[in-house]
């Protein structure tokens, strides 16, 4: 297990460091001068000789990258060239209402997704089995941009059930610390927080549903695929045998087995979930990191695309390599086929 | 004359039949091909189909309703959109560039790809599992992600677009290549063949490659859902084809500022989209299943 453990770590420090290339690359290959297209200070201002200076722009590209590194570990990513805001903070206030909206909409498909992969298990090629698989299919295939435009004409315009985007009513004064915007109501502890809270949670409503149907889906057809293959087993038949009742069976012995290959899937889960999250941030404005690289690719908005690209990629191979350690640990038999017979 | 059989003779269908077998026995698989048939046609003589062009306007039918509505008109059989252009026009144009394009996109990188995976397994190279840990951890960014860098670098655009999204499928069709080759490389059949003496070429091109081919075709699947996926995404995101292109996904983002007034603009070409991810996700799960039944065998 240590020595899995180190070379997934080792693994990790290489990807990492790599994409630190890659973000400094991207300051040469965009157009425009490199000084400008990493620290966000255009030629004209009065501290671009001393940026400059301190990015070594004169010196080689290995002083340049090492003078990177440097500004990336000290938290200066430069400026926004949009609105000169600093990329650093940003991404840390902006990063939180992503995780917010991301992990809500995860613990959702997981909570519904599961069950639902279960039963259509339990009734395989019975009625319920063809309905769910079908929604789940065709659900599967829906382009979230276009869902979540539905869902605002109906739901938000026509019934005018919820807001149609941003995050709470303007009403409420909250000022940003985490990003989050129910953290962030409970730090501040305005006048009326009840009313804020509710604001919140109907603006996040429509969005956290909408992500959170496609790694439904996909759960549900994950789900229902290991449990056929669990459920033809002779430890449930055995289990049934002993005289177990079917509860016991599902939770015990064939729940845990079922989970093993969703949890081998769940990495590209959340590549999924990522991807719709930047989707749907655009849709509803909402002020994530998505909707913020979006923007800035669009406007091309140099620091901004590095920094934010970094930051979901890195976080994106932080998972992933999380969930490869999990599933070594957790899961013996994988372990025995990394170190494999030779 | 009726053909009688003396003897109980076993008959297995062939592996093409049997997959046509297992699309027959479903008629929901069966819809999504004739579906899939369907558009292609549209992509291929759309143009020669259409009453108008795809750019042309009306000015005296502008925002029209789908014609069976009170105030439609029979001219415009899906009503027209805020600019007076037919949307039924607009949307048999929006095929080639939504799902003509994906194909073509695919296809390229599904050359290249096998191509490099195939090379890549036959070689003795780099047998390292530290470089496939590292493809494998690369490989779990998402496309859209990387089709987004790319799009970043290169700048907007249907062309810069299309670039990027054949270049993110080409790892993953090397991926899938070079584990199948591999995999098939331990098999007695291979081994039988290289006893019998035939060069590596014959090897990979006669032995190998007609056992993987299924797998490759699956992938093939995938990848077009993902290519059509993310070029409609990237046209929503107005970084992918820009503002007259009928292209459905950038269609879907000019529809935006009308999608209250006239609905049906903004359903029509993502009804479109639905439909045709629909039919390839369908056809590719039942080809999935299809080859996996044959594997049980």
């Amino acid at each position: 297990m240590s020595r899995y453990l180190l070379r997934q770590l080792s693994l990790l420090l290489v990807t990492l460091w790599l994409l630190t290339l890659l973000a400094f690359s991207l300051g040469h290959w965009f157009s425009g001068d490199f000084i400008t297209n990493t620290s966000g200070i255009f030629p004209e201002d009065i501290r671009f000789a001393e940026t400059a200076e301190a990015r070594a722009a004169e010196a080689g590209i290995v002083n340049q990258y090492t003078a990177y590194l440097g500004h990336l570990f000290r938290g200066d990513w430069g400026l926004s060239l949009l609105d000169g805001e600093p990329v650093f903070e940003q991404i840390a206030l902006r990063f939180g209402a992503t995780l917010e909206i991301a992990l809500i909409a995860f613990v959702i498909a997981i909570v519904l997704g599961i069950p639902l992969g279960v039963l259509a298990a339990l009734y395989f090629r019975k009625a319920v089995d063809h309905t769910i698989l079908t929604i789940s299919l065709s659900g599967y295939s829906i382009p979230v941009f276009w869902f979540a435009q539905i869902a605002i004409l109906i739901i938000a315009i026509q019934w005018g059930l919820v807001p149609i985007a941003g995050q709470i009513n303007p009403l409420y004064e909250i000022t940003p610390r985490s990003g989050s915007i129910i953290l962030d109501i409970l730090l501040e502890q305005p006048e009326h927080m009840t009313e804020a809270l509710h604001s919140a949670f109907l603006h996040m409503i429509l969005p956290v549903c909408i992500l959170a149907i496609m790694p439904m889906m996909l759960i549900i057809r994950l789900m229902r695929n290991s449990m056929l293959d669990v459920l033809s087993q002779n430890y449930i038949t055995s289990g049934y045998a002993k005289g177990l009742s079917i509860a016991r069976v599902l939770w015990n012995h064939a729940l845990p087995n079922a989970m093993q290959h969703v949890m081998r899937q769940i990495g590209a889960l959340i590549s999924l979930l990522i991807t719709n999250t930047m989707i749907i941030e655009v849709i509803f404005s909402w002020p994530g990191l998505g909707s913020w690289l979006v923007r800035s690719i669009y406007e091309r908005d140099y620091p901004v695309i590095q920094g934010g690209l970094l930051v979901i990629s890195a976080v994106i191979l932080l998972i992933t390599i999380a969930l490869n350690i999990f599933h070594a640990w957790r899961y013996p038999q994988v372990r025995k086929d990394l170190y494999g017979a030779n | 004359m009726a053909q009688t059989n003396l003897y109980y003779e076993e008959r297995s269908p062939a592996p093409l039949e049997m997959v046509w077998l297992e699309f027959k026995s479903k008629p929901l698989a069966m819809a999504a091909l004739y579906m899939l048939l369907f558009i292609s046609v549209l992509t291929l003589i759309g143009p020669l189909l259409t009453p108008y062009g795809a750019n042309e306007q009306f000015i005296d039918a502008i925002s029209l309703p789908p014609a069976w509505s009170e105030s439609g008109n029979i001219r415009f059989l899906l009503g027209t959109d805020e600019l007076g252009r037919d949307m039924v026009t607009r949307i048999i144009y929006g095929a080639r560039y939504s799902f003509g394009l994906p194909i073509l996109v695919v296809l390229i990188s599904a050359t290249i790809g096998i191509a490099l995976g195939a090379a890549a397994a036959m070689t003795v190279g780099v047998k390292s599992s530290t470089l496939k840990h590292l493809l494998d951890v690369l490989m779990s960014i998402p496309s859209l992600l990387l089709a987004l860098i790319i799009v970043a670098i290169l700048g907007p655009g249907l062309n810069n677009a299309l670039i990027a999204i054949g270049l993110v499928l080409i790892p993953q069709f090397l991926h899938v290549t070079r584990n199948a080759v591999h995999d098939e490389q331990k098999r007695a059949y291979v081994t039988a063949s290289k006893l019998n003496g035939v060069s590596q070429f014959y090897l990979l091109s006669h032995v190998i490659f007609p056992n993987i081919i299924k797998v490759l075709v699956v992938q093939f699947t995938i990848g077009l859902s993902v290519a059509i996926l993310d070029i409609a995404a990237l046209g929503f995101l107005r970084l992918g084809a820009q503002a007259p292109t009928p292209e459905w996904g950038s269609m879907l983002a000019q529809s935006l500022e009308v999608a209250y007034v006239s609905p049906w603009i903004m359903a029509l070409p993502g009804l479109a989209l639905f439909l045709t991810l629909v039919s390839v996700n369908l056809v590719g799960e039942t080809l999935r299943v299809a080859i996996n039944r044959q594997l049980e065998r």
